[in-house]
């Protein structure tokens, strides 16, 4: 069904009253394109995420343990490949141009994943502190969200990071009532990833901003980013971790946990693609998508072989039945 | 769970789990870096169906997994060598996953006929999970070679000639395998499965039209118990984390 709206006034009135877009829609050029961006950014980082990710699954202190990191980058990698393909039926980039331009350089992802998980106890803390802080800004898209295929596919993506969630407090756990040793590796990790997690929402967001207004975000990015550091600070502290933030302090008049002022540059650095580690990640990626070309090509040749083989088949039937 | 196994049917599963072990553990070197994304989940899959079956097969053997398939001293692995390589390229990768896992499929047929109930069921359901790794491995081996591309078929033709010889050691037997057979453990010598390996194999290139002459490769078989080079490596990279702590459960 194709249906079209006047201007942006309509196209507004439309989505205040809960009306959600599919592909076929004859959407707001302003609506596809920020939309597009967005799914684009989403899909960009699942894939860097598994990334991240894969590096310590060789590592993995046990096979069942081994097997569920696995299962946790396949979804993650999976959630890329779903994302990309909404994204592509957008119309703007197909999934090819969108992978080649993140493998340039030239497109974003989470700031997150443009660190490098230097211990095992990263490992964990990417899936228990950056995963929820991932998990909370997915849920906040999937709760309101306008674009009809991303709201289908995120509910898919929110479930199987429940999961990830659960798994990764069970990790967590596992350092946090382990021996010292392992106890000091995840302060260690905390403190390496405690700031880029709270990064990761963003800075305070603009109240123009397009998502907000057809409802792809359902809430600012400082509003999710305190209700994370609400949850997060007691419940790392009560596992006996200390939080990088000197001048955390618990605000008894607002009954909130409130941070240091933010320094929003190592979030723009990453968003630069000029993080601590983007440079070696996205050439690794770039330098593997390069040498594996030849194979996608040899698929792309035997395909058309195929086609070609099935019409001259077809001719040859045809000329036959005419005989 | 471990359950009462002789001597020589322990030895002869240990050989086949420390193989499912490593087969798993290097495969998981290639997720994120396959030609397309289908790929990498295809690989992720592989990888965790490989580690499975190595875990099921430890269980007949210790009640300690992970610290039995992490923790003991090299030379009392008995992976072979073709389990344990390190593959440099993506294509060595699958040439290796599509003739490893021919051979895995004669492996679980003959534990599927076992004397011991247990075994044959976790081989009925291993084999159940092997034949969609041999379908992935077929559609890429048979859509390369039907690609008519000169360069790719080579690269493709080249990495088999090279693999060859080293996966003709999947078939070097544990040291008690006979008795393992005349207890009715197993049912079939790795040397008649060798036999019907080399004809698969050889049937599948003939499929794909690639013109590689099986029994021409001759490797040695090369001994399970002595490890391969890179195993060491391998192996510490295995225990890194667990040995940071390892009277520690992770």
């Amino acid at each position: 069904m194709l249906r079209s709206w006047k201007d942006l006034d309509h196209f507004q009135e439309f989505i205040d009253s809960g009306g959600i877009v599919e592909p076929g829609d004859d959407m707001p050029d302003e609506y596809r394109s920020e939309v597009f961006r967005f799914i684009e950014f989403h899909a960009n980082s699942e894939l860097m995420g598994g990334l991240t990710e894969r590096d310590w699954i060789p590592k993995t202190p046990g096979l069942r343990l081994k097997q569920i990191f696995l299962a946790k980058t396949q979804d993650e990698i999976g959630h890329a490949h779903l994302l990309y393909m909404v994204a592509a039926d957008m119309g703007v980039k197909s999934r090819n141009q969108m992978i080649e331009e993140l493998f340039a350089g030239k497109s974003r992802f989470h700031n997150v994943f443009h660190y490098q998980a230097v211990t095992w106890a990263d490992q964990v803390a990417i899936a228990f502190l950056v995963d929820a802080a991932a998990f909370a800004s997915q849920r906040a898209v999937f709760a309101q969200c306008t674009y009809g295929p991303y709201k289908r596919v995120l509910k898919r993506i929110v479930a199987e990071e429940g999961f990830h969630l659960r798994h990764g407090e069970d990790m967590l756990m596992s350092l946090a009532e382990g021996s010292p040793i392992q106890h000091q590796m995840f302060q260690e990790a905390l403190e390496r990833w405690w700031w880029p997690a709270v990064q990761l929402f963003g800075p305070d967001s603009d109240p123009a901003d397009p998502l907000l207004k057809w409802k792809i975000k359902s809430e600012r990015n400082e509003v999710l980013r305190m209700a994370y550091i609400q949850k997060f600070v007691p419940l790392l502290q009560g596992y006996g971790f200390k939080i990088p933030d000197d001048e955390l302090r618990y605000d008894e008049a607002s009954k909130k946990w409130l941070t240091s002022e933010i320094d929003w540059e190592p979030l723009k650095a990453t968003m630069r693609n000029g993080g601590p580690d983007s440079r070696r990640r996205i050439a690794n990626a770039s330098a593997n998508w390069s040498e594996t070309r030849w194979v996608r090509d040899a698929l792309d040749a035997a395909a058309d072989n195929q086609s070609k083989n099935a019409a001259a088949d077809g001719l040859a039937r045809s000329a036959g039945t005419a005989a | 769970m471990t359950s009462e196994l002789s001597p020589a049917a322990a030895d002869y599963l240990l050989a086949f789990a420390d193989d499912e072990h490593m087969i798993g553990a290097r495969h998981t070197a290639w997720i994120g870096m396959g030609p397309f994304l289908e790929e990498d989940l295809a690989f992720c899959s592989i990888a965790q169906d490989e580690l499975g079956h190595a875990v099921a097969l430890y269980e007949f053997l210790t009640d300690d997994v992970d610290r039995f398939a992490l923790l003991r001293k090299p030379q009392e692995y008995r992976s072979c060598a073709f389990a344990e390589l390190e593959c440099g390229d993506w294509v060595d990768a699958l040439v290796r996953h599509w003739l490893y896992d021919r051979a895995e499929q004669l492996r679980w047929e003959a534990l599927s006929g076992s004397a011991n109930q247990s075994i044959s069921e976790v081989a009925v359901r291993a084999e159940r999970e092997e034949s969609f790794h041999r379908a992935h491995a077929e559609s890429f081996m048979s859509r390369i070679s039907a690609s008519n591309d000169t360069s790719s078929i080579s690269k493709l033709s080249e990495a088999i000639v090279r693999l060859l010889p080293v996966a003709q050691g999947i078939w070097q037997p544990s040291d008690r395998e006979e008795e393992a057979i005349r207890e009715g453990f197993a049912t079939a010598s790795s040397a008649s499965m060798a036999q019907s390996w080399n004809s698969m194999i050889q049937e599948d290139l003939l499929r794909w039209g690639l013109d590689i002459d099986v029994s021409s490769s001759t490797g040695a078989l090369g001994s399970r118990t002595e490890r391969s080079q890179g195993f060491e490596r391998l192996l510490a990279s295995l225990q890194e984390v667990i040995n940071i702590d390892p009277a520690t459960a992770w």
